[in-house]
C-alpha cells in the first residue's frame, strides 16, 4: 500500500464519534489518577523550572535580546515538557493499550484505524494542552512570560502534541517490547530536549551542529515559543510553521500505515 | 431483562437485492480464505448461519476458527472469498458490518483503567449510543449478567468468569444482531463455564444470533443448533450435533483399556468384527456400532467402558480422516 492510499478513510471519512469516544475514555481514565497526574503536570515541571530559572540563571545573568536567562528558558521548558507529554502518552501508553486488547476491542466497533490514530494525536494535543497551561502558569506567575503570550503558546502546543504524538505512534507500532519503546526516550525525547534551543541558542552550538539542530523536529516548536512569549515573530517563524506542518503530513499516514500494519494481522 | 435484538433495518433491504435471502441469513461465507505467508489458515470455507440460530466452529486451535471470526469481526483482512453479514459485504462494509456485530474476544480486551461501568459506558459511546442511553443500557447488560453490585469496582477485582460475563455484556451495548464469541468459556473454572453457558442459553432464547468457536465438545453439544467441524482450515462437515453423531459414529460406542493386554491381539479382534477405531493414547475408541456394542469374547483382561457415541468421537473420525487426506 502506497503513503496515498493510506490517507484515505477505510469508509471516505472519519466517523467523530469514535474519535470522541476513544477520546473521552483517554480523559476518563487521566481523571481517575488526578493525583499522580498532578504531579505530572505541576510539581515535576516546576521543579526544573525553578532549578533552571533560578539556579542556573543566576550564573547567567542578561541574555542579549532575551532579558533574563529565566525569559530565555521559560518557553522552551514549556514546550520541552509538552513535547514528553505528548510522547509518552502516544508511546507508552498506546504500546499498553495495544498490550491489553484496547484497540483490537474499539475496532470491533465501527471504528476505523485512521480514528484511532486521530484520537490519539488528539489525545496527545490535550496533554501537550494541559502541560502547557500549567507549566506557563507558573512562569507567567513568576514574570518570565507575559500572561498575553499564553494563547500563543497554546497554539504551539497544538503542533507539539500532533508531531510528538506521531513520533510517538510510531514508536509504540514499531516496538516489539517495551525495552525497544525506551529508545523513543534515549534516543529522541531527551537529546531533543536538550539540543532544540530549549536551555541555549542554537546560535552557540558549532557550526556543524546547527543544521542538525535545525532539522530536530523540536526546534521550530521552541522557535515559535520564544517568538511567541517575546511577541517577536519573522521570517524564520514561518519557516517553523511549515516545517511542523511538513512534518504532521508525514507524520500521520506514517502512523496509520504502522498502526494498521500493528493491529490488523 | 432479556437485551433485545434490533430490528431488521430497512436499509439493508437496500444494501442487497437478495431481499429474501438476508431476512433469514445472519452470516455467509462463501469460499472463505486466510493467507498467512504461505500458511493456509482458513482454506475455503462455505457456510450460512441463518437468523436466530447459534452455529459453533468446532476444532482443535489452528484450525481457522478465529481467523473467520476475525475477518467477520474486521479485526484481519479477507485473503481470499467472501463474507457476508445480513447481506452486507465485510470487505466493502467493514463499519456497517461491525454495527451489526457484537465481538467477544478470546482476550476480553476490558480497560483495566477504567471501572466495570465505565467500561460498558465508554464502549456503549463508541458504538454510537448517546451518554444517557449507555447509561441505561449498561444497567440493564449490568442486571442481565448479575454484575450489578460489581458496578464500581475495578476490572482486576473480577474473577475470570465474571470477567468475561462483562466482555459478553460490552458486546451486547449497542444491540447487536449478531455475537460473535472466541471460545466462551475457555480458562473458566466448571461453575463459571456453566454460569455463562446459562447465560448465552438465554441470549439463544431471546432469538440473538451467535456465532462461537470452541474446542470443547460439551460446550458445542449443549450450546449450538448447528456445528461446523473444522482441522486445519476446512469444515471437515457440518450439521447438528445428532446429525454429526450419527452419522459418523453410529450411537453406541466403547472405549477399550488394555491393561496390560497386547494391543496386537486386541486389534486383530476388531478388525475381525470390522469396527472402527481409533486409538488416542493408551485407549481404543470403538465406534461405527448400532444398536447393542458388539461382543468381543475374545478379549480377556481389558476393561471395556460401553458409552453413547459423542462428538468426541466424530471429531476424531473425521479428523482421522482429514489427516489421512492431507497426507495422500
Amino acid at each position: 500500500m502506497t503513503t496515498a492510499t493510506a490517507l484515505v478513510p477505510e469508509t471516505g471519512f472519519i466517523r467523530w464519534r469514535s474519535v470522541h469516544a476513544i477520546w473521552w475514555r483517554h480523559l476518563l481514565a487521566l481523571s481517575r489518577v488526578w493525583q499522580v497526574a498532578l504531579t505530572w503536570f505541576v510539581i515535576e515541571p516546576a521543579v526544573v523550572l525553578l532549578a533552571v530559572a533560578l539556579g542556573i540563571g543566576q550564573l547567567v545573568g542578561e541574555m542579549e535580546g532575551f532579558g533574563t536567562y529565566a525569559m530565555f528558558v521559560a518557553p522552551g521548558i514549556v514546550i520541552g515538557t509538552a513535547m514528553f507529554h505528548a510522547i509518552f502518552e502516544c508511546s507508552w501508553s498506546t504500546f499498553e493499550r495495544i498490550g491489553q486488547s484496547y484497540y483490537e476491542t474499539a475496532l470491533t466497533a465501527p471504528v476505523t484505524i485512521h480514528e484511532i490514530v486521530f484520537a490519539e494525536l488528539l489525545f496527545a494535543v490535550t496533554r501537550a494542552l494541559i502541560s502547557t497551561v500549567a507549566v506557563a502558569g507558573f512562569a507567567i506567575a513568576f514574570g518570565w512570560i507575559p500572561l498575553s503570550a499564553l494563547p500563543g503558546l497554546m497554539l504551539v502546543s497544538v503542533g507539539v502534541g500532533t508531531v510528538f504524538g506521531g513520533i510517538g505512534l510510531l514508536f509504540a507500532a514499531l516496538s516489539p517490547s517495551m525495552h525497544a519503546l525506551s529508545l523513543v526516550f534515549t534516543l529522541v525525547a531527551t537529546p531533543l530536549y536538550f539540543f532544540s534551543g530549549t536551555f541555549f541558542p542554537i546560535s552557540v552550538l558549532p557550526d556543524w551542529l546547527q543544521p542538525v539542530a535545525w532539522i530536530a523536529p523540536l526546534t521550530p516548536l521552541v522557535e515559535l515559543a520564544r517568538g511567541m512569549a517575546l511577541a517577536d515573530l519573522g521570517w524564520v517563524h514561518v519557516y517553523c510553521g511549515l516545517y511542523v506542518l511538513g512534518l504532521t503530513a508525514l507524520l500521520y499516514p506514517l502512523a496509520v500505515r504502522l498502526m494498521r500494519r500493528r493491529l490488523m494481522k | 431483562m432479556l437485551p433485545a435484538t434490533r430490528d431488521l433495518d430497512p436499509a439493508d433491504a437496500d444494501a442487497n437485492p437478495e431481499t429474501e435471502s438476508i431476512l433469514v441469513t445472519a452470516i455467509e461465507a462463501r469460499g472463505l480464505v486466510k493467507t498467512f505467508g504461505t500458511l493456509r489458515a482458513v482454506d475455503g470455507v462455505s457456510f450460512r448461519v441463518e437468523r436466530g440460530e447459534t452455529y459453533g466452529l468446532l476444532g482443535p486451535n489452528g484450525a481457522g476458527k478465529t481467523s473467520i471470526m476475525r475477518m467477520l469481526a474486521g479485526l484481519s483482512p479477507i485473503s481470499g472469498g467472501e463474507l457476508f453479514l445480513s447481506g452486507l459485504n465485510v470487505a466493502e462494509h467493514s463499519r456497517a458490518v461491525r454495527a451489526r456485530l457484537g465481538v467477544v474476544t478470546q482476550a476480553d480486551g476490558l480497560d483495566g483503567e477504567l471501572s466495570v461501568r465505565q467500561n460498558l459506558e465508554v464502549f456503549g459511546f463508541l458504538v454510537g449510543l448517546s451518554r444517557r442511553q449507555a447509561r441505561v443500557r449498561a444497567d440493564e447488560v449490568l442486571g442481565f449478567f448479575r454484575l450489578g453490585d460489581r458496578a464500581s469496582s475495578e476490572v482486576d477485582e473480577l474473577s475470570g468468569g465474571m470477567r468475561r460475563r462483562l466482555a459478553i455484556a460490552r458486546a451486547l451495548m449497542g444491540e447487536p444482531e449478531v455475537i460473535i464469541l472466541d471460545e466462551p468459556s475457555t480458562g473458566l473454572d466448571p461453575e463459571s463455564r456453566i454460569r455463562v453457558w446459562e447465560e448465552l442459553a438465554e441470549l439463544k432464547r431471546a432469538d440473538v444470533t451467535l456465532l462461537m468457536s470452541t474446542h470443547y465438545m460439551d460446550e458445542a453439544e449443549t450450546l449450538c443448533d448447528r456445528i461446523a467441524i473444522m482441522h486445519s482450515g476446512r469444515i471437515l462437515d457440518e450439521g447438528t450435533p445428532p446429525e454429526l453423531v450419527s452419522r459418523h459414529a453410529g450411537s453406541a460406542a466403547m472405549d477399550i483399556r488394555p491393561n496390560g493386554s497386547s494391543r496386537e491381539a486386541i486389534r486383530r479382534e476388531l478388525d475381525a468384527a470390522a469396527l472402527t477405531y481409533r486409538e488416542v493414547g493408551a485407549l481404543f475408541r470403538v465406534t461405527g456400532g448400532n444398536g447393542a456394542p458388539p461382543r468381543l469374547p475374545a478379549l480377556e483382561g481389558v476393561q471395556i467402558t460401553e458409552r453413547a457415541a459423542n462428538l468426541e468421537d466424530v471429531f476424531l473420525a473425521l479428523a482421522g480422516r482429514g489427516l489421512q487426506e492431507d497426507q495422500a
